[in-house]
């Protein structure tokens, strides 16, 4: 070490030197039990596979307009009304309902297909208004099915307005249009009419 | 000296990728387990909810208010409206706004109400924080009524957009439900 002035290198050789000139040592290797390392983490893992659900509950999205008892007149002819009973059957019938035009029942399985068919109509393409009426009788999950329905059959009618341009050339915009009401004892005799 | 004892060979099997694994997957669940939210956990019943054809939006987290309708556990025939919120540091907040709320309930994340006080809590979360996002936590089994008044509490108050909780519809319910039409 003397002289060595600070310098790292010098010390450094010097305990090299040594070492070499020493016998080699053997390396004494260690060995550590990880037994209980991994019982624990089985344990937490089973626990943790166990009690984990990846099924969160999903969300259907509802807006509804601030004004309750708001008047706007429409045109009959772009009405699409679907009628649930207390019974929970579904009826539906186009414009306004009489002897010659009576709601007709319809099984919630086909109302996709309607409501697709309906909607893509020429003459009130893109204008269409949904109404559902629903009994406060009716059933609640059926009234999702009703909703989530008419949700899966936006997609193709979506799909089928927006490949037309209009006159500025931009894609047409959907304009869904929908709306829920009660089922009044009217709706109701105009039904119990239409069983007779 | 005696004779030499022969050496039992014992085997090893390397570990390594099992436990990298494990902790791999233990590691995974780890962070993406989460804790029930106490509105949750108070909850005195189970709810079925309806099932509709998978989405992918879920439910929020936070800023969150839950009406849920629910039918009783012990009680079939009762069914009530129970108002819970996730925000746990606003609770207190909203129910002194309240004064239908008692005292004792000030620490709980999840309340059984009338449809008065159900209206005024809502107007009490909106003004205490006007992001709250609501939702309808109704059981399949119930008559529309108590979600169409629900919604008509919900739009004297001024909360014009809400959500219906819901249930991934699977495989076999699907059928089982086209049957029942």
């Amino acid at each position: 070490m003397a002289g060595g002035g600070g310098a790292l290198e010098i010390p450094e050789r010097q305990k090299r030197g040594k070492i070499v000139r020493r016998k080699k040592k053997k390396r004494i290797g260690f060995r550590i039990d990880l037994t209980p390392l991994v019982d624990i983490t089985f344990l937490l893992l089973t626990f943790f596979m166990f009690t984990t659900t990846m099924l969160k509950p999903q969300i259907m999205e509802m807006r509804i307009p601030p004004e309750m008892y708001a008047k706007v007149e429409v045109r009959a002819s772009e009405l699409l009304t679907l009628m649930l009973t207390p019974e929970n059957k579904l009826y539906w019938y186009k414009g306004i309902a009489d002897q010659n035009n009576p709601p007709q029942e319809i099984s919630i399985s086909k109302l996709r297909a309607l409501a697709i068919e309906k909607n893509l109509e020429p003459t009130v393409k893109n204008r269409l208004i949904t109404v559902l009426k629903i009994s406060p009788e009716a059933n609640y999950a059926r009234v999702v099915e009703i909703l989530d329905e008419l949700n899966q059959a936006e997609i193709p009618i979506t799909e089928a307005i927006t490949k037309e341009v209009d006159e500025k050339g931009e894609p047409v915009k959907r304009q869904r249009k929908f709306t829920i009401a009660p089922l009044t004892e009217e709706d109701l005799k105009l039904l119990q009419g239409e069983g007779k | 000296m005696p004779k030499i004892k022969k050496k039992r060979m014992g085997f090893v099997i390397d570990l390594t990728p099992l436990v990298d694994i494990t902790f791999l997957l233990l590691t995974f669940l780890m962070f993406t387990a989460k804790f029930k939210s106490e509105a949750e956990a108070e909850k005195q019943f189970t709810i079925r909810r309806p099932t509709v054809s998978p989405d992918t939006t879920k439910l929020p987290e936070r800023d969150l208010a839950i009406i849920n309708i629910a039918i009783d556990d012990k009680v079939p025939t009762d069914t009530s409206y129970y108002y819970g919120l996730t925000n746990t540091k606003d609770i207190q907040q909203i129910y002194q706004l309240v004064p239908e709320v008692p005292a004792e309930f000030y620490n709980k994340a999840l309340i059984k109400v009338d449809t008065v006080m159900l209206g005024k809590l809502i107007r009490a979360t909106l003004s205490v924080r006007s992001s709250t996002r609501f939702a309808i936590d109704a059981d399949r089994r119930i008559r529309f009524k108590w979600v169409e008044d629900a919604m008509n509490i919900l739009r004297r108050n001024r909360a014009f957009v809400f959500n219906f909780v819901t249930d991934k519809r699977r495989g076999g319910e699907e059928e089982k439900s086209m049957e029942k039409k």
